[in-house]
């Protein structure tokens, strides 16, 4: 099988500082894989490289078959590769809904319209409303969504990615800030995800990766470290002695003294 | 209760609340449409004025408000349709209908061949760079014979409505400047609720989310430039149509400063309240400043100060606040 998103010699330097350092990865379709990695490990850096956030120093992005490192950001999402950020990041002044229509609009080709109102335009409001409904926030529609708590701004950010009907959805530290019983109830939202939907999970919590992913790669001083299964990863000596601190930080800086 | 039942209540509130605008919608258009009738021919020549200004208030909230690109340009497209408007009416016709539409188009195209330029910047670069256009085109008018130079442009004759006599009471005029305003308050309240309004709320609100979310913000905030522009040219043209005679004064820094404080005091994304600010702004500046002295421009800022402290999200704000009270109460 074909990967879907396959990363050869990925590379993103600021300065001197290579933050991300030849990383080659594949994700196959279907694949629920999680990128772990102590702090400073380039993991979001990674993200934000793939996503099409940052520009790629070196190396290669190819998604779908096709090389996208030289896409803008907004060229990938239309492929299909769609991200969610770190600190939750959804339109604040919208109400919910408009939060989740926007997506949807984009994908049925109606976002420039402006011949009828947009309740007017039923199959996306429809769709729209399904896919709240599918992340729990079914009744909320009409509430600003400066008026959700965090997890449930994260459970509308996963309704507005699934709407931009992605092959491939990369989510940034989701857990990150959840009181115990929001990470539960986004885990299970996760697992609900329909099976032939591509995950890359960036994740702090190892609970919620072991829980989720079919496989890990860990990230240290932005290589990869190792990559498997995740028995074969909880039993790696590497991954314990990164995670247990024995590495030495000074490695970070790779260009000496300038 | 399920969350279906509770998306139904949630929809239930909405047709009341769209009836009770309704008739308040009619209840303003009515006293504004009677205004000719018990006023006096000085009021309603204010009132007209307003009305001519608050469409250009209108292309600056539609900016600003809706779009989040604060701008001090729009009074240079309201010039280019209030010149275009007014070259007409004495070269060509003095048809009103012909007048305003050559004026929507000047103020479309003057804003497509400007605003390419500016729609790449945000925030406070985005506002230098309206005002650099607003001082340009403010020049160009300054010194262009053609156009009058800084004499302005006299002589328009009065506007005439599909083949009809000359409009010369101050009613006649205002109820074409009404209507014209009406139907473009109305375009510009349609844009808001379209697909497309909500695609610029989402660029205001977060264009970094918009861009993974696949769209090209450059695009549409070029496109509302252009609407915008359109929405100005379409107030100059109504400014012309009334005051049948054009300076250099009225596409300067002065006027596009107003446009935006109206916007601003009336609470900026809201339609009504900014129109509701233009028509406190010329109040003050042209029929209080002399009950004060000359000094309208401090009774402005005094008002700013007091709604930037009192009223952040302008008068609108205060009526939603109102509202919500009310509901919280029931």
């Amino acid at each position: 099988m074909t990967p879907l998103l396959e990363l050869r010699g990925l590379t993103r330097a600021y300065g001197s500082l290579t933050a991300v350092s030849g990383v080659d990865l594949s994700v196959l379709p279907g694949e629920r894989h999680a990128l772990i990695g102590p702090n400073g490990a380039g993991k979001s850096t990674l993200f934000a490289t793939v996503a099409g956030t940052l520009p790629a120093t070196a190396g290669t992005v190819l998604f779908d078959g096709a090389d996208v490192t030289a896409l803008p950001e907004a060229k990938r999402a239309r492929r299909g590769l769609l991200r969610t950020y770190q600190h939750s990041s959804v339109f604040l002044g919208c109400s919910v809904l408009d939060n989740v229509a926007l997506a949807v609009q984009r994908v049925h080709r109606v976002a420039h319209r402006f011949d009828r109102a947009a309740r007017r335009f039923r199959r996306t409001e429809a769709e729209a409303l399904r896919h709240l409904e599918s992340v729990g926030l079914a009744g909320r529609g009409a509430d600003p969504a400066a008026a959700l708590s965090h997890g449930e701004r994260r459970q509308l950010e996963v309704a507005m990615v699934l709407a931009a009907e992605p092959s491939l959805v990369m989510f940034d530290e989701p857990t990150a800030g959840m009181s115990a019983a929001e990470t539960e109830r986004f885990a299970a939202l996760v697992e609900r995800l329909p099976s032939e939907l591509t995950l890359l999970i960036v994740e702090h919590d190892l609970d919620v990766v072991f829980r989720l992913a079919d496989r890990v790669t860990v990230l240290h001083l932005g290589q990869v470290l190792a990559s498997g299964t995740a028995e074969q990863i909880r039993a790696d000596d590497a991954v314990r002695a990164a995670y247990l601190g024995s590495a030495r930080t000074d490695d970070l800086f790779t260009g000496g003294t300038p | 209760m399920s969350a279906a039942e509770r998306t139904q209540a949630v929809d239930g509130i909405r047709p009341r609340r769209t009836a009770g605008k309704a008739v308040v919608a009619v209840a303003v258009l009515l006293l504004l449409a009677a205004a000719p009738l018990v006023l006096g021919a000085y009021p309603v020549s204010t009132m007209t004025r307003i009305l001519a200004f608050a469409v250009l208030v209108l292309s600056v909230d539609l900016l600003t408000g809706v779009t989040g690109l604060p701008t001090l340009g729009q009074a240079a497209y309201f010039g280019a349709g209030a010149y275009t408007a007014a070259l007409v009416g004495i070269h060509l016709t003095s048809d009103a209908s012909v007048q305003l539409l050559a004026g929507l188009v000047a103020g479309l195209v003057t804003a497509a061949l400007t605003g390419w330029v500016a729609v790449r910047a945000r925030g406070v670069v985005f506002l230098m760079l309206t005002l650099a256009i607003g001082e340009s085109v403010h020049q160009v008018a300054d010194t262009w014979s053609v156009v009058g130079a800084s004499n302005g442009l006299a002589g328009m004759p009065p506007i005439t409505l599909f083949g009809g006599p000359p409009l010369l009471a101050a009613g006649f005029v205002y109820w074409w400047v009404l209507a014209a305003a009406v139907v473009v308050f109305a375009a510009v309240a349609l844009v808001v609720r379209s697909p497309y309004g909500r695609t610029l709320r989402g660029i205001r609100d977060n264009e970094a989310r918009m861009r993974a979310l696949g769209y090209r913000p450059a695009l549409a905030r070029y496109g509302v430039f252009c609407l915008a522009g359109a929405v100005a040219g379409t107030g100059g043209a109504l400014w012309a149509a009334h005051a049948r005679f054009v300076s250099p004064g009225d596409l300067g820094f002065e006027v596009a400063a107003l446009a935006l404080l109206s916007v601003v005091i009336g609470g900026a994304g809201s339609l009504w309240g900014p129109c509701l600010g233009a028509a406190l702004v010329l109040l003050v500046r042209d029929n209080l400043s002399a009950a004060v002295g000359g000094h309208g421009p401090l009774v402005l800022g005094l008002v700013f100060v007091a709604v930037v402290f009192l009223l952040p999200r302008g008068v609108a704000g205060l009526a939603a606040g109102i509202r919500r009270r009310k509901e919280g109460l029931s």
